[in-house]
């Protein structure tokens, strides 16, 4: 039998005041097992410590139990001391006689009473608990960042400058996300450009970064600290290594269609580069509308290509990949207008939304940065501005705010303003949420100085009225329903998970929210972190931001993934739920009850294992269990029948 | 294809050729309506307009009757009659008190039914089981827009037609659920399957002011005068819709227009199903124009179709 | 008077702190109960609450966290399913099915834990003794899972 010690902390009198100390050292001494039982003013001091390890050492225990507060508070301080005497840490166990005993009752019989029993509870937990050591595993200490924004690129940036090997994945054939398609940002105006393709050159010059581009992630397997990853590298049908982008491929390619980084408002050929700036530098030819690569029609690139960098018989390729930790930063996509029939349906050319206009700003996109409205080219004269199109409307669209809004109509008012003095633009708001570092200023210098205005409302119905298009909305300030001829209307779309990430979410088995976007571990003190461990979370794929919280978030989730990595092993509680192969019979039932995947079955034994680096040891499977042949370590359900025993006073 | 159809009031009178013809064009499409019998009043408006339990009372004996005819399919002309039962038939599928206050109110006798040892709720209650089904939406869904274009023996080629929807197809949108409340399109593919050109003008779900023609004519007739324009502007000959009360404010008070809106032309008003009886080649003579106040006839002789 | 022996499963991460938080704000409350704690409401076998009765509780109090709130995503969900489908088991076993109760306490509830435990206490107080004829005390009379299959 083990030998147990028993040491009863007073707590100056938070404890002793209502409990009787040294009866409950008296009664407990007695108890079965109970080799020494001793009490303290103070157990968690230090000379209270130093008797406990003496204790061990002198009495030789084989475990302890300290009665005194909740084990939130010391477990941790006194394991740590029976450690230091070579006792194991998970020989020690906590009796909560305050917070759930002497602070929550009067009488002080009846304390004492339930001290012994609760204390003697946990000596029968302890007679049954096995020495366990954390589990540890090996790390590959290398990070896979999908989404290659400005979010990713952050990440990327922060976690290789730590000197950890980065692979970036993006889908598009150039990173740079939405931010690339920005002309100006708001609170400062900087220019979108000049502030993030740095970044994105230093994303591919940097020697511990490994980008693949116009890449999807397909698989993940394994867990935390090791992941094998698969991912698709579509073909680019342009050998990456050869071309210099010189150009003289556009010249030849009879092809245009619709450039979507210019939001179908510019075009491009079916061979390109999406934008001057993008990185990879590197052309791409769209299999859709090349006519070169199915029926040999056309082969005009291929002869004009110096390097020779053409290749039309380029295959998908899978690269596999093993990595430590994941960021997850698949950011956002506007809500398609398509949606909002009430606004045009998207059918209106004259109807855009935020990015196109953007892209009307953009002194690099379509018009030069004159604005223009899509259908005719004509300079709009009446601008209006629709807020929370499709978002804050629980009954039809989406229920969320989309926060970034409010300050990018604002910012498009005013550089509309800039651009066409004689213009007219009117923005209606349901309110205006202007929560950031100079984003009030800002809002009030557009609403006050510059001739906006701003109309407090919902827009019922946009239609086209002859020339122009006819806006339905109302003043809720005046009560009055306001009708405006537009010349264009821009409606600020709400945000949601960017396409694909629904798939690729489910496919990595992460949590998301009912609309969406992926789930924090802990809304207030995890905010980077996934629930499933290895993952972290950047940028918008987690709700709707702007870019200074982007960044910041980026950064945030870089160092925890540094801070992982920077531990000489990843250790996991041993608190884990084990299978006695004897006993399994193979029914499964534990497999759906586990949230984390952490049970396989073997299909060779008929028997189901526990992964044990991926059990969280809730216990969940050891209930579902009908043979008895799942345990959860030292929460067995024979330490809980003694348990429940003595808590009924046998 | 037989089912149940149930008229309601005004197409027994004031818009009856909106019942002859359905019905003649039903026939010709192989799809026998039967009148129900000892059909009454749906309630029009009151049913669902009031939390008062009695007055769901009417629509709810006409859906309970067709249930225990045995059918699952009731078939409505009148858009009023369709929202009321629609909306009634709702309410007791989702309201179990106001189910079980129906049937007890309906039951033949209390007392036998306390004696049958029954609970309320159990037995012979009518649940709401009966799908309604617009005339439109039986072209649709029972019968297909497909079949129609094959029916169709003098496609209406030239006729630019306006389809104008007003609010009791489509609104509320979670009760009456026939098509997106905002861009429907079922007038727009019944109109393709004739063959006609379809006009979309951005008035075609605006109210057309209902029963405010009685209390505010004014208002009635500026909502009325605007859609008509707004219809012409877009290049439209002619209006189509399905609803009685429409028909009234836009057709029949059209004669009042030119004294209120000055330039103010007549523009022809149809019955959805009198067009589709034009392109199923029934005789013009029979289609009930004579009760419109816009004369149509010269522009169907313009386009060839009479 | 009647004092009912009460046995508490309590989720380590919301139900145990906020019986913690009840201690750290001093609210009195009923002894009857001894909290066991577990790491998820969802680790309560059926059987340990089987145990606990047949070992002569009087009432079983099972506390998780709120629903959405699980510390292991969904455990408080199976918890809920299993509580609700085991009170029709107990209610063939002759129990009142007033004498199970689970709740959803999280850790900032303090004052909601030592309310319910004088709630729970009454509510069983009032039950009375658990009348069954043939219970069995002290001896090891309880099925358990080891016992079955050995």
């Amino acid at each position: 039998m083990k030998r147990i010690g028993v040491f009863v902390c007073g707590c100056g009198i938070n404890i002793a005041k209502t409990v009787d100390v040294k009866k409950v050292v008296e009664e407990i001494g007695h108890y079965p097992g109970v080799v020494y039982a001793t009490d303290y003013q103070y157990m968690c001091s230090d000379p209270g410590q130093k008797m406990i390890q003496e204790a061990i050492e002198r009495e030789h225990l084989d475990g302890i139990i300290v009665a005194a507060c909740s084990p939130t508070l010391h477990e941790f301080t006194f394991r740590r001391a029976s450690e230091a005497v070579g006792l194991n840490p998970y020989q020690c166990e906590i009796a909560n006689i305050r917070e759930q005993c002497s602070w929550v009752h009067q009488d002080k019989e009846i304390a004492t009473a339930k001290a012994i029993k609760i204390t003697k509870s946990i000596i029968e937990k302890e007679r049954l608990n096995d020495s366990l050591s954390p589990i540890s595993v090996f790390m590959t200490r290398r990070a896979l960042v999908i989404g290659g924004g400005i979010a990713g690129i952050q990440a990327a940036l922060d976690i290789a400058d730590s000197g950890y090997e980065v692979i970036l994945v993006e889908k598009e054939p150039s990173i740079g996300g939405h931010m690339a398609q920005l002309s100006e940002t708001f609170p400062t105006l900087d220019c979108s450009q000049c502030i993030l393709t740095p970044k994105m050159v230093e994303i591919s010059h940097h020697p511990k970064i490994k980008l693949l581009a116009y890449s999807e992630v397909v698989n993940v397997g394994g867990y935390v600290g090791n992941f094998n990853v698969k991912i698709l590298k579509k073909p680019r049908y342009v050998k990456e290594d050869l071309c210099n982008n010189c150009g003289e491929c556009f010249k030849v390619c009879p092809v245009v269609v619709p450039n979507e980084f210019e939001r179908g408002l510019g075009s491009r050929y079916a061979i390109y580069i999406p934008f001057p700036q993008a990185v990879p530098s590197i052309c791409t030819i769209d299999a859709d509308a090349c006519l070169g690569l199915f029926p040999l029609a056309c082969n005009k690139c291929k002869e004009v290509c110096e390097p020779n960098a053409v290749d039309y018989d380029m295959k998908p390729e899978i690269i596999e990949e093993t990595v430590g930790a994941i960021v997850v930063a698949t950011g956002y996509d506007l809500l398609p207008s398509e949606e909002l029939k009430e606004y045009g349906n998207g059918r209106n050319p004259d109807i855009i939304d935020g990015l196109h206009f953007e892209r009307l700003l953009s002194a690099s996109g379509p018009t030069q940065g004159v604005i223009r409205r899509p259908s005719d080219g004509k300079v709009p004269k009446e601008v209006v501005f629709v807020q929370c199109a499709g978002s804050r409307d629980p009954e039809k669209h989406l229920p969320y705010c989309s926060k970034f809004c409010c300050m990018y109509t604002a910012k498009h008012a005013l550089l509309y303003k800039h651009r066409v003095p004689d213009g007219q633009p009117y923005i209606f708001y349901i309110d205006v949420r202007t929560a950031g570092k100079g984003y009030e200023e800002f809002y009030h210098r557009v609403s006050e100085q510059e001739g906006v205005v701003y109309l407090r409302g919902k827009v019922s119905k946009i239609f086209q009225d002859g020339d122009g298009l006819m806006v339905w909305g109302v003043d809720t300030l005046t009560g009055k329903k306001v009708e405006i001829t537009a010349d264009m209307v821009v409606l600020a779309t709400g945000a949601v998970p960017a396409e694909g990430s629904k798939k690729l979410f489910a496919n990595l088995k992460l949590a998301c929210d009912e609309n969406g976007f992926l789930s924090e571990a802990h809304p207030k003190l995890r905010p980077v972190e996934s629930l499933t461990p290895g993952f972290f979370l950047a940028g918008a794929a987690q709700g709707p931001r702007d870019i200074p919280e982007t960044v910041a978030q980026a950064g945030g989730a870089a160092s925890k993934v540094i801070g992982m990595f920077s531990q000489e092993m990843l250790l996991h509680d041993p608190i884990v739920a084990v299978v006695d192969e004897n006993l399994c019979s193979g029914c499964k039932i534990c497999i759906s009850a586990c949230p984390y995947d952490a049970r396989e079955f073997d299909e060779e034994k008929n028997i189901v294992r526990v992964n044990e680096l991926l059990c969280e040891g809730c216990g969940a499977c050891v209930a579902a269990c009908p043979s008895g042949a799942t345990q959860q370590q030292n929460i067995t359900d024979d330490q809980i029948r003694e348990m429940v025993k003595v808590v009924l006073g046998e | 294809m037989k089912l149940p159809y149930y008229p309601g009031c005004t197409l027994k009178d004031r818009t009856s050729q909106l019942e002859t013809t359905a019905l003649a064009c039903a026939e010709k499409l192989d799809v026998q309506l039967e009148e129900m019998p000892n059909w009454t009043c749906c309630g029009g408006v009151y049913p669902v307009s009031e939390t008062k339990i009695v007055n769901l009372v009417a629509p709810f004996r006409i859906l309970k009757e067709v249930q225990e005819a045995g059918d699952d399919k009731l078939v409505t002309i009148c858009d009023f009659c369709y929202n009321v039962l629609k909306r009634t038939n709702l309410i007791i599928r989702e309201d179990s008190v106001k189910r079980t206050r129906l049937n007890l109110f309906l039951s033949d006798d209390d007392r036998r039914w306390a004696a049958s040892g029954r609970r309320v709720g159990e037995g012979q209650e009518y649940d709401g089981g009966v799908k309604v089904l617009h005339y439109l939406e039986m072209l649709r869904d029972e019968l297909g827009f497909e079949a129609v274009a094959a029916a169709v023996s003098k496609p209406l080629e030239d006729l630019k037609i306006a389809p104008y929807y007003g609010c009791n197809l489509l609104r509320p949108p979670l009760e009456m659920d026939l098509d997106d409340p905002e861009d429907p399109r079922i007038m727009e593919d019944f109109l393709g399957s004739m063959g006609a050109q379809v006009v979309e003008f951005p008035y075609r779900i605006e109210c057309c002011g209902s029963f405010l023609s009685l209390s505010s004519p004014q208002i009635a007739r500026r909502l009325c005068h605007t859609i008509l324009e707004s219809a012409r502007k877009n290049g439209a000959d002619a209006i189509m819709l399905s609803c009685p009360m429409c028909f009234y404010n836009l057709e029949q008070k059209q004669s009042e227009f030119a004294r209120h809106f000055p330039g103010f032309r007549p523009m022809p008003v149809f019955f959805f199903s009198q067009l589709l009886a034009l392109a199923l080649g029934l005789d013009p003579a029979s289609l009930g124009f004579e009760r419109n106040f816009a004369d149509p006839v010269p522009l169907l002789k313009e386009k060839h179709l009479v | 008077m009647f004092e009912p022996k009460i046995v508490c499963f309590l989720c380590k991460w919301c139900t145990y702190a906020g019986a913690d938080l009840a201690g750290t704000s001093r609210l009195e409350y009923a002894p009857n109960g001894v909290n066991i704690r577990i790491m998820c409401s969802s680790r309560v076998d059926p059987e340990h609450i089987l145990w606990a009765f047949d070992r002569g509780a009087d009432g079983v109090f099972v506390g998780g966290c709120h629903p959405g709130d699980c510390h292991y995503q969904d455990g408080n969900y199976k918890t809920l399913r299993r509580i609700e489908l085991f009170q029709r088991v107990l209610k063939q076993f002759g129990l009142e099915n007033g004498r199970l109760r689970l709740e959803w306490v999280s850790a900032a509830e303090g004052r909601k834990f030592a309310q319910l435990m004088d709630e729970f206490t009454e509510q069983i107080r009032a039950l009375g003794p658990i009348k069954l004829g043939s219970r069995k005390g002290g001896q090891d009379g309880g099925s358990t899972k080891k016992e079955e299959t050995s």
